[in-house]
């Protein structure tokens, strides 16, 4: 909300606070200020000039040359206004003067005649939004006066941040019930200009009152809780005074008309929303607070038609819907110039009905966002009268008879019991009881002492919203006493009953590896476009990111297009992340983490010694095999790819699949097509897995005695045919080689000269050791035979001699 | 071991076992092949190598003897042959490696370098400091239902505090949660105090991309219940964090806040100390890193805790924000662009 430091300044004259302390003290109260603005900004060197002469410019029809004093002696100046009078004040920038439209004036020759300077419009000097002429100054000055001075822009305005439980702070009373030394009783309202005090007279009744042929009735009294009247009759409508309009203007509110004006400033002063009638053009001068009836439709004071239904609450007249109630007037009713009698409304409505209504009409007024957050019930009668008294003074009138008021639900205030003990539960440290009473004196929190040492609080009608229970009481004692005198005491703590997550453990331990493995960590949002998931998103910011992906992999491949087309040839990055499935209309979708990887480019940065190698299949397929055992339980594997995939280009690709076979991800190089590659991109290749939701702890490593007599090695060179892959000659070689052979390592493939074409020969190391001697040739021999022997046996396979 | 005994008397083995001191100190003397060919030929070679003329008399010795004697001999000659190979390769690459002409400065062999996401770094360094607190980490579900989001936690979605975050909703009551505070029910309907975790995540809001906001952002909560837990533990335990985490001379401020969950509610503010370019150090203004309070009762309730006998508090903080504020990121967005040179910042390695 939106403060002048004056208007709070004028609601506790026994307080005397600076801009910088009211920031500070706000932001210890709760209510931190946004951001600040000197209201006379810019417009230090603008003074105040008379226009003494006007004639037409002798070569242009559409300039005036004016003779103008400015404190210095008549100048002359040539100006496009449409309108100038003469013997008026207008705001003027003579030459060198930077006004905030943003240009520097300087004397310059307009037709043929010199110009010495400008008189500004409100929009040349940020003032309003009126461009139509320039601006004229009500009043008598002295030519030369600081139109700071003369504006009142001596002021600063506040941008606070009001927290939706404190209505009660929409307004500068409230503030200034938290500012005030002495709290709520340093808290007063500054007398109208030219005003006369009005004591209010009530005709009270729970269902409707009518007086002098005005009548009010509540038919819904669940959605209006009170509403008064107030007619006030031979106005007449005109321009607000300077102190009213400069008031408006330093909150960054528009002057509209005299009686427009009043409510609007009552609603800043005091919180309390109020609408003003045209009463002539009610209907039967009555007014009937309803629901709509479905289909009834109204035009509204910003000239668009609302389709009402039966949910929204209106004030009708006789016959029509003439306001949403609590949210905005129509302009059927709207005050104009014409208006002589004025029904003034100042009503309570249920915040949770004005929520609905207004977010079913998607708007928010000035008047909505109060009521919403809570509007005092023990401030109508004041704000009704303040109005009143305003409207008096600047529109003229009378106020015809005592003020109607239909209060279907009688407001009571209620008291919340408050244990000692618990303050000091929740707080920490023990507080006396006169000391807790003096706390919540200030705030308006009525205390009673009771036997038992404890306080029944007494709840003022401005903070009815948001202290209802005795721990919103503890909060105003801490609030008061302030954050920062309490100590800061580490005391001591019980650990966690919960388990630390053991998919955070893992994810801690893959981004480890793969760190280590060069590779870096990219974050997508899990936002996708149309095609790429099937869970949408009801109200997306944009169609790009409507849908919740299935997939990491699109995400990193933007990835790559992004660095490629910023010309980086090797890009290695890892994600992990959660990807979403539908699971039927009943249900959320269902989540999964996972982990995906791209790699494009150099097996190593570039070095001088020329090893340009780039990343290929093999490298993929170490960097996958390293994961995958932390990244599942023992006994993953990888797969060659049948055909191709959605992402993996055919015949270069492995599913990843769990110990008891489940497919679990994928490998392999990125299809065609995936990736917008320049010309020179080396090909991108990609994985990714899903992560178990609840990875089991790893076990334990178990310690495998070190063989202390030397091992023996024998190379075997196979000669494999097509159908015989690397793996399944390995896994014979393994069964066969039985205990003595420790470890099978392939250490070489060659295929060509010498070898029978759709052949090729893969060279194995075999490691042959026994625990308990040293092993002999002949042992060594003898293992190897078997395994040639097997692999001949059961694959067809013969050594290469 | 006889044989041992026995081949140690013979005056042929004595001489072998000498003569392998000798050729293995000319090995490491040689400085070139040359002169390890020399080396070869002394010992090993053909005609007149020291060790093959032994090998030569063996028929001439005593056959009691001949086989300890020859066994030595292979054996010498082995080891001899190994170590002319290794010194052999040594010399060699010393001669490829020309130690006059060699530029040292020339860059050496690099692998790629690797890093976190520079707001997950962020997100661990909280971790560990929490960790060293006695807390734990708890995850819940992204896709989330109203009564999670809001319901359970105090906010009921026709008061204005449900605007707040203006939230990204799937179908009726299903949404992206909007914070981690969900995980926060969902971890006491499973667990009885103590708790004391950490739930950090990705939360979504219907925010466009601009600096300071993105739709989608990563959030740490926190939660403590426990016997006993008063406004003065959550005091200390988010002072002493905001000191490990901002430095020791950090100070910190809470200021009176409101969040339907938590009651009394803070806002932490911290104000740094910075070190200029010219080494001179200045307060920043405050700064504010995250919003907590005391665990609202009606929150227990909703979960089934007594909330008379259980006390506790709540804090949620934006790690993406600490990283721009710790690194001086100036733009949110550029931890979704992936961009490596941005990445690359924050990595460990040398080939970055």
């Amino acid at each position: 909300m939106n403060g002048s430091y004056r208007w709070l300044c004028d609601l506790m004259p026994g307080t005397s606070l600076s801009v910088d302390e009211i920031v500070e003290r706000l932001a210890l109260r709760g209510a931190p200020v946004e951001s600040r603005a000197s209201l006379g900004a810019g417009l230090e060197d603008i003074v105040v000039a008379r226009v003494e002469s006007v004639r037409k410019h002798p070569d242009a029809d559409r300039l005036s040359i004016c003779q103008v004093e400015a404190g210095e002696g008549p100048v002359q100046i040539v100006c496009g206004a449409p309108v100038i009078h003469e013997g008026a004040y207008y705001p003027f920038a003579g030459p060198g003067v930077t006004i905030p439209a943003g240009f520097t004036l300087e004397r310059r020759k307009i037709r043929g005649e010199y110009s010495n300077g400008m008189l500004c419009s409100e929009k040349e000097l940020d003032l309003g939004r009126d461009q139509s002429g320039i601006m004229r100054l009500e009043g008598e000055f002295t030519p030369g006066q600081s139109l700071i001075e003369v504006l009142n822009l001596d002021d600063h305005r506040l941008d606070i941040e009001v927290e939706s439980n404190r209505g009660d702070l929409l307004s500068h009373m409230g503030i200034a019930r938290e500012l005030a030394s002495e709290g709520i009783r340093g808290v007063e309202l500054p007398p109208i200009p030219d005003g006369t005090v009005i004591q209010a007279e009530l005709v009270t009744d729970p269902d409707g009152v009518e007086v002098g042929g005005v009548s009010i009735r509540i038919e819904d009294p669940d959605l209006c809780y009170r509403y008064l009247g107030a007619v006030i009759r031979g106005v007449s409508i005109g321009p607000s005074p300077e102190w009213l309009v400069n008031r408006l203007r330093a909150v960054g509110a528009q002057p509209i008309n005299n009686v427009v004006d009043a409510t609007n400033y009552v609603l800043l002063e005091m919180g309390q929303p109020l609408h003003a009638f045209d009463l002539g053009e009610l209907r039967d001068s009555s007014v009937v607070v309803r629901r709509a009836t479905d289909g009834e439709r109204m035009t509204t004071l910003d000239d668009v038609e609302r389709a009402l239904d039966a949910d929204m609450l209106m004030i009708c007249d006789a016959s029509h819907p003439i306001a949403i109630g609590g949210v905005m007037g129509g302009s059927a009713s709207e005050v104009s110039d014409s208006t002589s009698d004025v029904l003034l409304e100042c009503a309570l409505f249920n915040p949770k009905s004005i929520r609905k209504t207004r977010t079913a009409l998607g708007m928010s007024t000035d008047a909505s966002y109060r009521f919403e957050r809570g509007v005092d019930p023990e401030g109508l009668v004041p704000a009704l009268m303040r109005a009143v008294e305003i409207i008096l003074a600047t529109a003229g009138g009378s106020l015809d008879g005592p003020v109607l008021d239909v209060c279907p639900r009688a407001w009571e205030r209620q008291t919340v019991p408050l244990r000692m003990s618990r303050v000091e539960r929740i707080l920490g440290i023990p507080f006396e009881v006169d000391q807790v009473a003096s706390l919540l004196d200030p705030l308006g929190l009525v205390t009673e002492k009771q036997e038992t040492g404890d306080l029944v609080v007494t709840v003022p009608g401005f903070r009815s919203y948001d202290v209802t229970r005795e721990i919103d009481l503890i909060e105003e004692i801490a609030r008061t006493y302030g954050y920062d005198a309490f100590p800061e005491e580490l005391g001591a703590a019980r650990p966690s009953a919960v388990p630390d997550h053991p998919l955070f453990q893992l994810e801690d331990a893959l981004r480890e590896d793969l760190v280590a493995l060069g590779l870096l960590e990219a974050s997508n949002p899990a936002f996708a476009r149309e095609g790429e998931g099937d869970v949408e998103l009801v109200n997306p910011v944009s169609r790009e990111e409507a849908w919740l992906r299935w997939d990491l992999l699109p995400g990193l491949m933007r990835n790559v297009e992004y660095n490629f087309a910023r010309g980086a040839r090797s890009v290695r990055l890892f994600e992990m992340g959660t990807v979403f499935r539908g699971a039927g209309v009943d249900n959320p979708p269902v989540e999964e983490t996972r982990l995906a990887v791209v790699l494009t480019g150099l097996e190593r940065p570039p070095h001088w010694e020329g090893d340009d190698t780039p990343v290929d299949v093999w490298t993929l397929k170490g960097i996958v095999a390293t994961v995958l055992p932390s990244a599942c339980a023992a006994g993953a594997t990888m797969a060659p790819l049948e055909g191709a995939d959605r992402f993996i280009a055919e015949g270069t690709g492995f599913t990843l699949l769990s110990a008891d076979g489940e497919t679990i991800g994928r490998a392999g190089r990125a299809r065609d097509g995936l990736v917008d590659a320049p010309a020179w991109a080396s090909p991108v290749w990609c994985a990714e897995l899903t992560l178990p939701a609840e990875p089991e702890s790893r076990s334990a490593v178990e310690y495998r005695p070190i063989h202390q007599h030397p091992g023996v090695e024998r190379d075997l060179a196979l000669l494999l045919p097509a159908s015989v892959t690397a793996a399944s000659a390995r896994s014979t070689i393994q069964r066969a080689g039985g205990e003595l052979l420790t470890n099978v390592r392939i250490f070489d493939l060659y295929r060509g000269e010498g070898i029978l074409d759709g052949t090729r020969s893969v060279a194995y190391r075999l490691y042959l050791q026994a625990g308990d001697r040293t092993l002999t040739d002949e042992e060594a021999d003898d293992v190897v035979r078997r395994v040639v022997q097997a692999l001949r046996e059961e694959l067809g396979v013969e050594q290469r001699v | 071991m006889g044989l041992d005994n026995m081949s140690n008397d013979n005056p042929l083995v004595i001489r072998l076992t000498e003569l392998e001191a000798e050729a293995l100190a000319a090995v490491a003397e040689a400085g070139d092949s040359e002169a390890l060919e020399r080396v070869r030929v002394t010992y090993l070679g053909r005609k007149d190598g020291r060790i093959s003329a032994i090998l030569r008399q063996l028929g001439e010795i005593d056959p009691s003897d001949r086989r300890a004697v020859g066994a030595e001999a292979n054996r010498v000659k082995e080891t001899l042959t190994g170590a002319l190979e290794v010194r052999s390769a040594q010399v060699s690459q010393e001669t490829d490696f020309d130690v006059e002409a060699a530029d040292l400065t020339m860059p050496g062999r690099e692998t790629w370098a690797g890093g976190a996401h520079p707001v997950n770094q962020v997100v661990d360094e909280i971790w560990q400091i929490f960790r060293g607190m006695g807390f734990t980490r708890a995850r819940g579900p992204e896709a989330d239902t109203e009564w999670y989001n809001f319901e359970a936690l105090n906010t009921p979605l026709d008061h204005p505090a449900a605007d707040e975050q203006d939230t990204l909703y799937l179908k009726d009551s299903v949404l992206l949660r909007s914070h981690t505070s969900p995980v926060q029910i969902r971890t006491m309907e499973k667990h009885d105090p103590p708790i004391r975790i950490l739930a950090p995540g990705m939360v979504y809001r219907r925010d466009t991309y601009d600096a300071t906001h993105t739709p989608a952002f990563a959030q740490i909560e926190g939660l403590v219940v426990d016997e006993g837990i008063t406004f003065v533990d959550f005091k200390a335990t988010l002072a002493e964090f905001a000191r490990r985490f901002w430095g020791a001379d950090t100070k910190i401020r809470l200021r009176p806040s409101f969040f339907p969950f938590t009651e009394p509610s803070a806002e932490v503010d911290v104000k740094r100390l910075i070190t200029l370019k010219d080494g001179s150090r200045v307060e920043s203004d405050w700064i504010e890193i995250m919003g907590a309070g005391m665990v609202d009762p009606a929150v227990l309730e909703n979960v089934g805790y007594d909330s008379e006998r259980y006390t506790g508090f709540a804090f949620g903080m934006g790690p993406a924000r600490m990283a721009l504020l710790k690194y001086g990121v100036p733009d949110l967005r550029l931890f979704f662009e992936n961009d490596i040179r941005f990445l690359g910042q924050f990595a460990r390695g040398v080939g970055s």
